[in-house]
Parts: structure tokens; sequence; C-alpha cells
């Protein structure tokens, strides 16, 4: 599996953060929360442009010709329509006898992009799939939310799927409950509620600024959610396999924050060394977190050819999933 | 649980180092009782307790009693 990132040039540091929000500490946010650095797209800049960055990268590794299958994952597509997709088919010069649709998830978007790259693989419908999931979260956030605007980066990631990688994607374990719905929302600005041209702001009882038009997450109750629903996750996915965690090598989870990551690890007893737990200088780049740290780690050889790797992406939705890669 | 290890492991949790907790204690009232604090309770309450609390209940709570009360006075003894 060939994977390769790409990020805006823009970075917002916490030292930006302390300038802007004078009562936020930099020290604070890179200790608890574990970010020091994210990237933002320019104004001008979209997901489907970071996603186009990602792909050519990809591709002087892989011949554009042999690409059957574009799945794109955002939810910050460039039009309600058309699908971006279809405009990324265009931008990279793929050919037009492809299959090519978004699909709209957010922290697990990396594992169902594996589990849809997988079907239309065994199906024979595709032979080599081009995933990418990009996100710019950074344009859904109120300027005032210090909170969000610490804790979002803005990425893209593209891996590229082929038959030889399938035998090597294992079983997977998927969820969804929109219960969880109110949890990770923007309200407004789909068919459901329009922009408000003129609209509130308010403090919530946890200080956090909010307002229908911007991105809102209850990192409590979504803390609640994972500390409930991982374990069970990483049990069925285990069984699913006929595997123990004795025979994981390496355990990848969506890079959410660097607090909640901890209390999970602990909580599933992985041992430090086969945990990655790392978004210091990339932030939570939502269905991104998963591919980048797969890179990172075959870069700095903290996975090798061989391994196996848990991975589980959560959030958003609620939406869940997880499976094991052998590297 | 002791009510006393009850307090100091709790005031550790939350990282407020120069206060004592006690039941009175209002840790709500405290600088930086934030969405993080919240988390970090969350997390001592599921680690020592097994058990599970919601952000809206944790914020309608405000002293370490009230806490107590929803994890449940029968877990404490003095």
């Amino acid at each position: 599996m060939i994977i390769e990132t790409y990020f805006p040039s823009k970075k917002l540091t916490n030292t930006d953060l302390e300038t802007i929000f004078p009562d936020w500490s930099a020290s604070k946010i890179e200790d608890k929360i574990g970010i020091k650095e994210r990237f933002v797209a320019e104004d001008n800049e979209t997901a489907l442009d970071l996603a186009f960055e990602a792909s050519r990268k990809v591709l002087k590794q892989f011949d554009k010709d042999r690409i059957d299958f574009l799945l794109l994952c955002t939810q910050s597509p460039d039009y309600f329509l058309p699908t971006s997709a279809c405009i990324l088919q265009n931008r990279l010069g793929l050919k037009t006898s492809i299959g090519a649709f978004d699909f709209n998830l957010g922290c697990s978007g990396f594992i169902y992009g594996l589990a849809l790259a997988k079907s239309l693989i065994k199906t024979g419908i595709a032979s080599n799939v081009l995933l990418v999931t990009a996100e710019t979260y950074s344009k859904y956030l109120n300027p005032n939310d210090r909170a969000n605007r610490s804790i979002f980066g803005d990425a893209a990631a593209a891996t590229i799927v082929n038959n030889s990688d399938v035998n090597n994607i294992f079983e997977f374990d998927l969820g969804t409950d929109g219960e969880g719905k109110d949890n990770l929302i923007l309200i407004n600005g789909g068919m459901r509620n329009k922009v408000e041209t003129t609209y509130i702001e308010w403090e919530d009882e946890a200080g956090n600024l909010r307002s229908n038009n911007f991105l809102f997450m209850n990192g409590p109750e979504i803390f609640n959610f994972t500390i409930e629903k991982i374990p069970v996750v990483v049990n069925n996915v285990l069984l699913k396999n006929s595997i123990t965690m004795n025979d994981i090598d390496y355990v990848i989870f969506h890079q959410a924050n660097k607090y909640m990551l901890d209390y999970l690890r602990k909580k599933l007893k992985i041992p430090e060394e086969k945990f990655y737990n790392n978004m210091l200088f990339t932030g939570n780049t939502v269905s991104s977190t998963i591919p980048i740290a797969l890179k990172d780690c075959k870069d700095r050889s903290l996975i090798l050819p061989g391994n196996k790797v848990l991975i589980v992406g959560f959030g958003v939705g609620y939406s869940w999933g997880g499976t094991i890669l052998e590297i | 649980m002791k009510k006393q290890d009850f307090f100091s492991e709790l005031q550790k949790a939350l990282e407020f180092e120069n206060i004592t907790f006690s039941e009175e204690t209002n840790f709500k009232k405290i600088d930086g009782f934030d969405s993080l604090r919240v988390m970090m309770t969350i997390a001592f309450v599921d680690d020592k307790f097994g058990k599970k609390l919601s952000a809206k209940q944790l914020f309608t709570i405000s002293t370490v009693r009230s806490l107590m009360e929803l994890i449940g006075l029968e877990n404490f003894e003095e």
C-alpha cells in the first residue's frame, strides 16, 4: 500500500494561538492535547486542492493509467454537486473509464475507505483503487473558538490499494450510532438549516463559544463514547480475525488528542512502544490521521514488513471502524 | 474508597496542585475547570469506579460532594 500525504503551507502554531487568545496557554495545549502546530488551508485552498496534491505525489510512484477507481473521503467538498471525486479525476488526468465518488465521513473515513477498496477489488469491479482522504475543518471553525482551532489541522492523504494489498487487509468491524449526531456537528449550511446571515453566538456551560454557523464538538461526550466503544471494537476486530493482542505488532488509533489516546492505551493495556500517539505537528486531521500515522511509522521504521498493525478510526456520526493490516 | 483518598486522587487527577480538596470544595469554581478537566473527571470516575458520567451531569454539579453522590455514596467510606 503506497501512501503519500500533503499539508497546506500555512501553519498555526501554539504561540500564534497565545497571541490571539492571551488567556490560552501554549504549553498546556502541547502538554495535554499533544499539539504544537497545525496546518491551515488558505482561503482559496480547498480539501479538493489538498487531495489533488497528495494524489499527484502518490502517482509519481504508480502509473495513473492503471487506476480504475477513485474514492474521495471528505466533509468539505468543493460543491454539493458535482461530486468532488469527478473533478479530481479530471484534474489528475485519470482515465474516464473509471468509477469515482465522494463519501462523507470524518475520523472513521480511512477505515471505511479501505473496506470499500477491498470490496471493489474482491468483487472484481476494480484492481487499483486510489483512496484519498482530505479535510479542511479549519474553514468550519469560529475564529473565536480557541479550543477547536487548537485541535484541528488540515491535510490530505492518498493511498493506492491494489490486488496484492487486499490479502493484507484483514476483516473489519464497523459501527454507527446516530444518537451521537449532536456531539460533533455543523448545524447550518446543509439542507436541514440554512446559514444564518446574522447569527447568534453564546457561551455554553463549558465556556466554549458556540454558534450554529460553525462546527461544534462536545469533547467530553465524545470521550465518553470512545472509552465505551473502542475497547469493544478492538475486541471484535481481534475476534473476527482469530488473533490476540499478543500477535499485534503495533496499534494506530485515529489521532484525536493525546489525553484521550493515553487513556485508551492504558485502559487496553497496550505498551507505549506499540502505540502511536503523535499529532504534535499536524493536529487532528480527521480522516487523514491514520494514513499520516501509517506513513510516519513506515518512514521511521516503527512498523516493518510483515508486521500486523491494528487500526481503529472513530468519531463524528458517530461512526467507527477497525481492521488489521499486514504491512 | 476512603474519602480522603478520593479527595487527594481526584485533586491529582485534575492537576489542581495548590488546592486541598474536601467534600465542600466547589471544584468547578476553581479557575481552569474547562472541557479538558471535565474529560479528566470522566476518565477518573471510569478508571476508579467503572462508572460512566455524562458531560451534562458533570456540568450540573459543582461540589466534590455532589460528584460523590453521582458516583454513589455507597462507594465511599470515612
